[in-house]
């Protein structure tokens, strides 16, 4: 037993060695902190990197596309549309790890200002509309009259409902309903909230899974992930995007009963 | 007369595919890939825009446009290119005296009609 070495000894020499082991441990801690923020780095340097040979890929191929450079044939102009839309989902990847890494190394700062949430819920689902058409889903909304308008980060807010509407058009099989409710939140420390929940008739998710959907790189069904085509960092964005503003996120969900996920935006900033 | 685009960037790259796209389009090109080339280059041809990518290898694109403004040298048209879509860099860029921010990749069907309707305004 690991415990009877130690027993054996005179107390003095007990605590020296417990002393010794404390600071081998903290300096472990330290050395591999060091190493993470290393990685995060690395991280953010090498998708700033990528983006760069990808933007001009795709300009390039914009340009024979818009038969800048002389006439195309369908087949012709079918196959550089391919490398555009091959290269604008590798660019939004990248800009997916670019923002991971940003929120990692806690360089992610809120730009608040007073907006309404009525409006904001229209713009993400009509800008989600093409996807939702292109898969044959209803869209509903319902959205409670008279909310209060919320002091927050619009690109931000925007961008986690984006997500969740994303993930909700991919995982439910075409022909689905899809649906986007905005209302009156539970009280947050931050005071009033509004909450919005994105529910689906989709795949679902069991509940052995919910915690681990929020954590990055994780990827509860892998051959899912790569059919659609993710980083495996959407929601661990969004939960980072979400806690930022002092709100939480939620899911209620089961395999082959759809998802519903829920965010809380406090009406005003967290001091 | 053609419009005279000087591209500030560090990536040939980047700068071969705007300048076919723009070369085509009617436009006449140069070219500066570090701050002191781009301001040497807007001194001697008075371009009638520059885009000016603002993360140049290790220095501040924007530094360009303190240098021309100090001499009285700033072009009609300024416009910032940057890879990410960040608030701050925005303002920064704005307060700095560009028309506007583009992200990249910037779009080949937009950029030839975005620069005549900045040089009609």
């Amino acid at each position: 037993m690991p415990g009877t070495y130690l027993d054996a000894l005179p107390l003095e020499q007990r605590l020296a060695f417990l002393e010794e082991q404390t600071a081998e441990f903290a300096r472990t801690i330290a050395e591999l902190r060091n190493q993470d923020a290393l990685k995060t780095q690395f991280l953010a340097n090498i998708s700033h990197d990528l983006r760069t040979p990808l933007s001009a890929i795709v300009t390039h191929a914009e340009v024979l596309r818009e038969g800048i450079l002389g006439p195309l044939d369908d087949r012709q102009r079918d196959s550089i549309t391919g490398i555009i839309n091959g290269g604008r989902q590798l660019l939004a990847m990248v800009d997916e790890i670019l923002t991971y890494a940003r929120g990692a190394a806690n360089r992610l700062a809120l730009q608040t200002s007073a907006f309404a949430v009525d409006a904001l819920v229209r713009d993400v689902c009509a800008m989600s509309a093409p996807l939702i058409a292109k898969r044959r889903h209803a869209l509903d909304l319902d959205i409670t009259e008279n909310l209060p308008p919320v002091q927050a980060d619009r690109e931000k807010v925007a961008h986690v409902l984006g997500n969740l509407l994303g993930n909700a058009i991919d995982f439910t099989p075409p022909g689905g309903r899809v649906w986007v409710a905005a209302r009156h939140g539970a009280p947050s420390p931050a005071g009033p909230t509004v909450e919005i929940e994105v529910g689906d008739t989709g795949i679902g998710i069991a509940p052995e899974h919910h915690d681990l959907v929020f954590r990055e790189f994780a990827q509860v069904d892998a051959s899912a992930s790569r059919r659609h085509h993710g980083t495996g960092l959407g929601l661990a964005i969004a939960r980072k995007f979400v806690e930022l503003h002092g709100g939480r996120v939620w899911l209620k969900s089961r395999l082959g009963e759809g998802s519903r996920f829920y965010f809380t935006i406090p009406v005003r900033p967290k001091s | 007369m053609e419009t005279h685009v000087l591209l500030v960037e560090d990536s040939a790259l980047v700068v071969g595919a705007l300048r076919i796209l723009l070369e085509e389009t009617g436009h006449r090109v140069s070219a500066a890939a570090t701050v002191s080339d781009a301001v040497a280059a807007a001194r001697r041809e008075h371009p009638d825009v520059i885009l000016l990518d603002i993360t140049l290898n290790r220095e501040d694109g924007l530094s360009v446009l303190t240098e021309l403004a100090r001499t009285g040298d700033f072009p009609r048209v300024v416009v910032a290119v940057t890879g990410h879509d960040d608030h701050a860099l925005k303002e920064r860029c704005l307060a700095a005296g560009c028309r506007e921010v583009m992200l990249k990749p910037i779009s080949a069907m937009e950029l030839p009609a975005r620069i005549r309707q900045w040089l009609a305004e």
